[in-house]
This record gives C-alpha cells, structure tokens and sequence, in this order.
C-alpha cells in the first residue's frame, strides 16, 4: 500500500494519536522525580512525539487533498 | 518553570486532540496553519522544553543520590570533618548545595552536559539492567581531573596566594600532579568509613 492511499485523515489521526500519547508521558516523566523519568522522556514520549511529527510532515509531503466532493 | 511547560503539553494535547476526532476540519485553510503548530511546532517545542527541564533536573543533589548506590555518597557530603572536601565544600556553600554533585563532577566542555547524561544512561544500565555496583568500590573513570577543581579554583587570590599551589601550578594544570591524590587533599567520599564518621547535623 502506498502512503498516498491511506488518506490524510487516517495519517493525522495516527498523528495526534502518536503525539497525545507522547505528551501525556512527558507530562508523567516530568512529575515523576525518578532516575528513569529521564529514560522514560527520551525513549518514550520524546521518540512517540517525534514520530507523530514525522507522520504529520508526511501527510502534508506525500498525500494529496481529497477532491472537493469528497470532503464532509 | 514546569508549570509552564506543562500548561504548554496540555495546550498540545488539546489542539491534537481536535485533530484526532476531527481531522476534517483541516480542509479549511485556517485549520491548516492550526494543524501545523498543533501537530509540529508545538510537540517540537515540548520535546525541546522537555529535554531542557530533564537536563537541569539531572544537574540537582537530591536527583543524583535518588539513586540507590548513591545515597552514601549524599551522606557523605554531611561529614563533620573540614579535611574531607566535598563535605567541606558542600558544608560551606563553595558549591550550590543544590547543585553539589554536579558542580565538582561536571565535565565543563561544550559538549559536557550532554557527555555527563551519556554517563547517567549508562548508569541506570547498571542500577536496573546489570549489577550495581557496591558504592565503596565506585570509582570515576579516568580518575578525578583537577580542571574540574581548577574550573573554580583557578584566578581565586586564596587559591594562588597560596605557596604550595603557586608553585605547583603549571603542574596541576597539566594534570601531572594531582589535587586529591598527590597527598594534598586525599579524602573524598570515605564511603567505607562512613559508619564511623561524625555527621553534621543542619539546623532546621
């Protein structure tokens, strides 16, 4: 399957979900005074925000707009 | 400084949030440019916001001997003896008492803070992953450079005035002579005889 059939909306969704949950981890790892909340920043939340990121750049890069009588 | 930061997260969390229950809305031009800072800058900023507020939390005393095997060297900085120096310095507040472990034992490079988390990671490995070590037998890698005592001591009248450091200066530069080891300040952190130690007692 190619990234351009999945459609923008299904790759914003994985985005936002991707980056919510990044957030809610730094909110935790921030909270949390503990030597692994700085693991749990770096390779959790920082890496799901930055892949969040990178799926929304790709749906901007690699998935065109739906035709006008497509939209809701 | 965490409150904003939070208040920043929620912000993101909100406007992604939109996104995913309605990633329609995007077909607007408007929510476009909103769905831009929702979802990249925003998130870019936390993640750098984030790292920023992890890396100052790291330089703490208290976040240093939150670790097991570190908890007698936090004791040890409360010995009641001038000649052991890092209980000295910490005592008399030649260093930050918040920032005690990291002001003696930070590499003060460019590239330094994020060298001395590489350092931490690998000693998480060791806390949780592989076996701790036992705390009396930790020793830094390299041994104890005197740039970092230097970092504060040098261009310090007490320091230069002195005799003996006068005219061991260019050696103690050139790290061919030793500050702790040479015989000069030789107590550390006497982790084995801590239990036999007097311990300074704060007011509160």
């Amino acid at each position: 399957m190619k990234i351009s059939e999945i459609g923008i909306g299904r790759l914003l969704r994985i985005s936002s979900g991707l980056v919510i949950v990044g957030l809610l981890l730094e909110i935790v790892s921030l909270l949390w005074f503990h030597p692994l909340s700085f693991v749990l920043f770096a390779f959790l939340a920082a890496a799901l925000i930055g892949l969040g990121i990178l799926v929304y750049l790709v749906s901007l890069v690699f998935v065109a707009p739906p035709p006008p009588a497509a939209r809701e | 400084m965490i409150a904003v930061l939070i208040c920043q997260i929620v912000l993101s969390i909100v406007l992604a949030a939109v996104f995913l229950i309605r990633p329609s809305v995007t077909h607007a031009v408007g929510w476009k440019i909103v769905a831009f800072i929702g979802l990249c800058v925003l998130p870019a900023l936390c993640i750098v916001g984030g790292m920023n507020t992890h890396i100052q939390r790291s330089e703490q005393t208290r976040f240093c001997i939150s670790c097991h095997v570190m908890i007698p060297y936090g004791q040890s900085l409360y010995v009641d003896d001038p000649s052991h120096i890092p209980a000295q310095h910490f005592q008399n507040h030649r260093v930050p008492a918040a920032a005690a472990c990291y002001a003696c034992h930070a590499d003060y490079t460019i590239y330094g803070p994020l060298k001395d988390k590489m350092q931490g990671l690998k000693r998480i490995y060791m806390q949780y992953v592989s076996t701790p070590p036992d705390p009396a037998t930790i020793r830094i890698a390299g041994g104890f450079k005197n740039a970092q005592c230097l970092h504060c001591h040098l261009g310090a009248r007490s320091f230069e005035e002195n005799a003996v450091h006068a005219a061991l200066l260019d050696s103690l530069k050139s790290e061919q002579t030793s500050c702790l080891t040479s015989g000069c300040h030789d107590t550390a952190h006497d982790i084995a005889n801590l239990s036999h130690l007097k311990l300074w007692r704060p007011a509160p």
